[in-house]
């Protein structure tokens, strides 16, 4: 009878390794290379886009590839713990996405000192960090969220005519992706004196606070006339806040990322314009680069991933879907 | 103690450290990366802050507590912290400052649950939201980064080849396991945990005490703080989400009960490193994140039913 | 006449892992008959009535419900057999209604799918009013008093058909005047055709309401008998198996210095205008009703409720009591009337919940020293006979004589010279009574000054040297020992003062 106490931790351990067994029987080792891709998240459309991209490239290299990402997108330190992880795996390259853009630093110097290439995906890690601590990166690829930033302040303000009282709704606070979309927005519209920023909140990423919040500058600010906001989904949630205000159609809606219910927003005229990135090209490229990395092939320092002005004209053509981090 | 009373006192200890140990040999047979110095050193690493900061959730738990509040006191500790030392404050008055902050919080805590007579899970879902709401303000959202090698050396050191968050972990686990079998302190959060009426009439002055646990769990947090700032050379006010799960997580895999009374520290630290060694052993295998939540969410409801079945056979 | 025999036990046995708790016990119970069922603690009683109510299964043996062979799988089964039990702890939802309550689990739903309050409450009302009790239906069980809500009890067992009753320790809560109520309700019951399994130490109580008596003897059947056809010392010596030569082995100790006088104290609406004064080798014996007051003064004496006017001079120097901290500081000790929620730690070990009010003692700049603690409790546990495997062992684990003796030992470490014992052999056994009545003779030979509340009439009388009756927050009447009758106090605690 007392010795039944001992044996359930057998069973808490046996549980693990079954979970364990069944999550990797899928993914027989490969003779060729292991590269591992660790991303922010992986509850985010945006990167089981750019997971589909670099599995397309690896089974087609015939590379072992590794996909691991932490619970929660801010979470840096887990990030790390993963990267840490992979080096003890002794995986050939890591391709990474920053949580952090210089929290990731100790962690590439760790990778670097294993002689294991890092490769960064989307999000810049921070060069004066990155210099400071004497880390090196093999090479970046990926979209410039601070020019897609740029692009969409551009189109808002030609559309407002240089002129016009305009709304920001912004991602959550401290979010590098959201930051950069937000100072590249700012470098345009700051140097004009005709434009009027009358209100810039964060709707932290969400849809419906994007609706709450948006509702709530209607009311307090009812002569804003364009706004911008660094997520369409936020914007998906303004729009419906427009409506529900009964003037559709009067706002300027510039969002980021080109979601489809984006474009038919767009086509629809409820949105003038949004930004798009191509997440699983950038997957598709990372696998490619590293797999020449590997095989001693020169790649370029930067790979860069078009921005794409989602307009009207365009809205109907191109069809990758990609959300917001 | 004779092995007897050894038994009474660790039996739940002691199974829980079975468990840690299978899965240890689990791991070995399925991947050859497990098993090395190297690896275990960086489990040891990565399992360093969530254990510290379970020391002073399991003091909590002890006197029928909880706090939610961990988390957010490490992110407002981790920006005053970073900020003092960009600031040129000399390292060990910007460590102390780190802690203070930390412990400060935690008594404040203390103090609504004591004197406020609020439940500890709102003055700690209160006090979750406003230390976090602090940091963001503290910094206006963006990390504040780039420190002194003198400072990252608590992250990044290693004295005999052991990584100094490890040696850190262990001092604060032994002075813990002191405090909490050789104090006034330890022996009156078992006694408030215990029966907090009978604690009273025993002449336990149970307002203080348990401000001073909350304090200790602030501080706790504080010096948590101080690592991951060193370790990831960055102060992030959004640093730190989720870690109130993770530390009652590994507090309760322990053997800590939450309705208070129970638990011995070494318990959580086993409970700690179990969740550090499934996270890096899922990590090492491949498994998608997706999974590991799983396997986690499922150790933590295994090691409380089998908690409840053991007291269940004891009587 | 009544000869109809509703319930039969042939054989039972019932083991646990190394342990024999029931062996061969045969009991029968007999329609609109109250069987008591005697034994000291540990006798098995509770074994018994556990494999009644489906708690349990048997090991071993038969039982026969209505000449039938049956098996009682489960707690709900034994529900639908129509046997119910009433605990010490009452399971009631307090916050719901009386009629909530009875009906807990079988409420009537109206055709909109909802409750029907009001029926629920028609019927309750119903039941209580047949019961003979004053409660109205619609009251939270948080308003009502203890004896109410064990007819809330009672009346919930009715409302689900029961026809065997099971009563554990029925009155150990109630006063004099609330058992005299309950009994009435028994009978009523009794001519209903209920049959009752009465379990209780009391052994006066035993003779007004019962028909027969088994005594059950570390898990063995001793004997079955009528009642009136045996004595009280009779049934002790069947129980304890040694004849107990006195019941009360009071000694009286030298009469030492004044340590405790109160003057005019008063908590507002509680407590009115105490005085008395205590002193060192004597028990002063304080009996009343419950609600009199008595726990509230043992609780301003000892700092938990504030006083509003009075004093109180402990040896000597008058004193402000603001927390049991400073109470304990100045050498009281309370045992608390209810050790399980307010004495005891029950899942702290014997030796922690020894030493808890003297940690202070044992530490040096917030380190405890473990080693004086465990000599300490080591001596405790030798002195006071304490039967525990370990001092490791947690309290829970120990039986209710043990546990009290605990209780006295935390007291004795602190140093405590001034004892308040608040129902000190509430639901001990009869072994462990004695035992805790010498212990008081041996420390008022020590010089410690007693103050001891009861509501058993016979303890107060054997055990006192002084006698204080309380009434209403007041005090009705002092006597010294062998001056009170049983009587006597009775009048003083139910009437007040001429």
């Amino acid at each position: 009878m007392k010795k039944c106490r001992y044996i359930i931790p057998f069973l808490v351990g046996a549980l693990a390794l079954t979970i364990t067994t069944c999550g990797r029987g899928d993914k027989p080792e490969a003779d060729g290379f292991t590269i591992a891709l660790v991303m922010k998240t992986l509850n985010n459309p945006f990167f089981i886009d750019m997971q589909k991209g670099a599995e397309d490239a690896g089974s087609k290299l015939g590379i072992n590839l590794i996909v691991q990402a932490a619970e929660r997108e801010v979470d840096v330190e887990k990030q790390m713990q993963i990267v840490e992880n992979l080096i003890q795996r002794k995986v050939d390259a890591i391709c990474v996405t920053p949580s952090g853009s210089k929290e990731i630093v100790p962690a590439i110097v760790k990778a670097n000192r294993a002689g294991i290439p890092i490769l960064v995906v989307d999000t810049r890690v921070d060069a004066a960090t990155l210099e400071e601590a004497g880390g090196r990166i093999a090479t970046f690829i990926g979209s410039d969220n601070v020019e897609g930033g740029k692009i969409a302040a551009e189109y808002l303000v030609k559309r407002l005519d240089g002129e016009g009282k305009v709304a920001i709704l912004e991602g959550i606070p401290g979010h590098e992706t959201g930051d950069a979309r937000l100072s590249g927005f700012h470098h345009v519209v700051d140097q004009l004196p005709g434009i009027d920023i009358v209100a810039s909140q964060t709707a932290n990423w969400e849809r419906d606070q994007g609706f709450n919040v948006f509702q709530n500058i209607l009311q307090s600010h009812p002569g804003v006339q364009a706004l911008f906001t660094c997520s369409d989904l936020m914007a998906l949630g303004a729009i419906e806040a427009i409506a529900a205000a009964g003037r559709t159609g009067d706002l300027i809606v510039v969002g980021f990322d080109a979601l489809p219910e984006a474009r038919e927003a767009i086509l629809q005229g409820t949105m003038a314009g949004s930004v798009a990135q191509h997440p699983s090209e950038m997957g598709r490229i990372a696998v490619e680069n590293a797999y020449r990395l590997l095989n001693g092939e020169n790649v370029p320092e930067e790979v860069p991933v078009t921005i794409e002005l989602i307009t009207r004209q365009n809205a109907g053509s191109d069809s990758t879907p990609s959300v917001s981090r | 103690m004779t092995p007897k009373d050894f038994l009474l006192h660790y039996g739940r200890q002691f199974g829980t450290l079975i468990g840690l140990l299978g899965l240890v040999i689990v791991l070995w047979i399925l991947t050859p990366y497990f098993l090395t110095i190297s690896n275990l050193l960086n489990v040891a690493q990565q399992t360093s802050i969530n254990a510290i900061i379970a020391v002073g959730m399991t003091f909590v738990i002890i006197t029928a507590g909880i706090d939610l509040s961990v988390g957010s006191i490490v992110a407002f500790s981790g920006v005053v912290l970073a900020s003092a030392l960009q600031a040129a404050i000399p390292l060990p008055i910007a460590i102390l400052i780190g802690l203070v902050v930390g412990a400060f919080c935690g008594l404040v805590n203390g103090v609504l649950i004591t004197y406020g007579r609020l439940p500890p899970f709102i003055s700690t879902l209160g006090m979750m939201s406003v230390a976090r709401g602090a940091a963001l303000l503290y910094t206006g959202g963006r990390p504040i980064s780039g420190f002194s090698s003198g400072f990252r050396y608590l992250a990044t050191g290693e004295i005999l080849y052991i990584p100094v968050p490890v040696i850190i972990m262990v001092l604060v686990y032994v002075v813990a396991h002191v405090v909490l079998t050789r104090t006034k302190l330890g022996r009156y959060a078992y006694a408030i945990g215990g029966n907090e009426e009978a604690a009273v009439l025993s002449g336990v002055s149970v307002k203080f005490y348990k401000a001073m646990v909350y304090g200790l769990s602030g501080m706790l947090s504080g010096l948590a703080a101080i690592i991951l700032t060193a370790r990831l050379n960055s102060a992030q006010p959004i640093a730190g989400m989720m870690y109130e799960l993770d530390a009652i997580a590994a507090t309760v895999i322990g053997g800590t009960s939450l309705m208070g009374g129970e638990g011995r520290i070494i318990g959580t630290l086993i409970g700690a490193l179990i969740m550090g060694v499934l996270r890096n052993g899922l990590n090492l295998l491949g498994v998608s994140s997706f999974v590991q939540q799983t396997v986690i969410g499922s150790v933590i409801i295994i090691a409380v039913l089998m908690d409840m079945a053991l007291k269940k056979q004891r009587k | 006449m009544k000869n109809d025999t509703v319930l039969e036990l042939h054989h039972i046995r019932k083991t646990f892992p190394g342990v024999v708790a029931l062996d061969d016990v045969r009991f029968e119970l007999r329609r609109g008959e109250v069987h008591i069922l005697l034994g000291e603690n540990g006798a098995g009683k509770s074994t018994l009535v556990k494999i009644l109510s489906g708690a349990y299964q048997k090991t071993a043996g038969q039982i026969i419900l209505d000449r039938q062979e049956i098996d009682i799988k489960s707690p709900r089964h034994a529900q639908e057999l129509g046997i119910a039990i009433i605990y010490q702890e009452f399971n009631l939802v307090p916050q719901l209604s009386a009629g909530e309550n009875i009906f807990l689990g079988q409420e009537q739903i109206h055709a909109s799918g909802l409750i029907n309050q009001r029926e629920i409450i028609a019927s309750a009302q119903g039941i209580l009013d047949d019961l003979g009790v004053e409660i109205e239906a619609r009251k939270a069980v948080s308003e009502l008093g203890v004896a109410q809500q064990q007819m809330v009890e009672v009346a919930k067992a009715l409302s689900l058909d029961a026809r065997i009753l099971i009563m554990d320790e029925p009155t150990s809560a109630l006063t004099e005047q609330e058992i005299t109520e309950l009994f009435n309700t028994i009978r009523r019951l009794k001519q209903k055709g209920v049959s009752i399994i009465y379990i209780s130490h009391r052994l006066e109580e035993l003779f007004e309401i019962g028909d027969r008596v088994t005594v059950l003897r570390d898990g063995k059947y001793i004997d079955t008998c009528n009642i009136a056809d045996v004595s009280k010392s009779e049934l002790i010596s069947m129980m304890v198996n040694r004849e107990l030569k006195e019941h009360f082995p009071k000694l009286r100790a030298a009469r030492g210095e004044e340590v405790l006088r109160v003057n005019g104290l008063g908590i507002n609406g509680v407590l009115h205008d105490i005085a008395f004064s205590l002193h060192r080798g004597e028990v002063l014996g304080i009996a009343g009703l419950l609600g009199s007051g008595r726990t509230e003064l043992a609780s301003s004496l000892f700092g938990v409720s504030r006083i509003d006017s009075g004093e109180i001079y402990v040896k000597g120097k008058r004193q402000r009591i603001k927390s049991p901290r400073r109470a304990i500081n100045l050498g009281i000790g309370l045992l608390t009337e209810d050790r399980k929620s307010q004495g005891l730690i029950m899942i702290l070990s014997t030796k922690d919940n020894i030493c808890l009010p003297s940690v202070e003692r044992f530490s040096r700049i917030g380190f405890v020293d473990t080693r004086e603690e465990i000599q300490a409790a080591t001596q405790y546990v030798g002195d006071l006979h304490i039967k525990t495997p370990s001092l490791q062992q947690q309290v829970m684990f120990l039986s209710g004589g043990n546990q009290q003796k605990v209780v006295i030992s935390k007291w004795l470490c602190c140093q405590a010279d001034i004892l308040i014992f608040d129902e000190p052999t509430r639901g001990i056994d009869v072994g462990s009574k004695v035992e805790i009545y010498h212990l008081m003779n041996r420390l008022t030979a020590e010089g410690a000054a007693i103050i001891m509340i009861s509501s058993e009439l016979p303890e107060i009388l054997g055990m006192s040297d002084r006698i204080m009756v309380m009434n209403q927050g007041r005090i009705a009447g002092e006597f010294s020992a062998g001056e009170a009758t049983q009587e006597q106090i009775l009048h003083y605690a139910l009437e007040g003062a001429a």
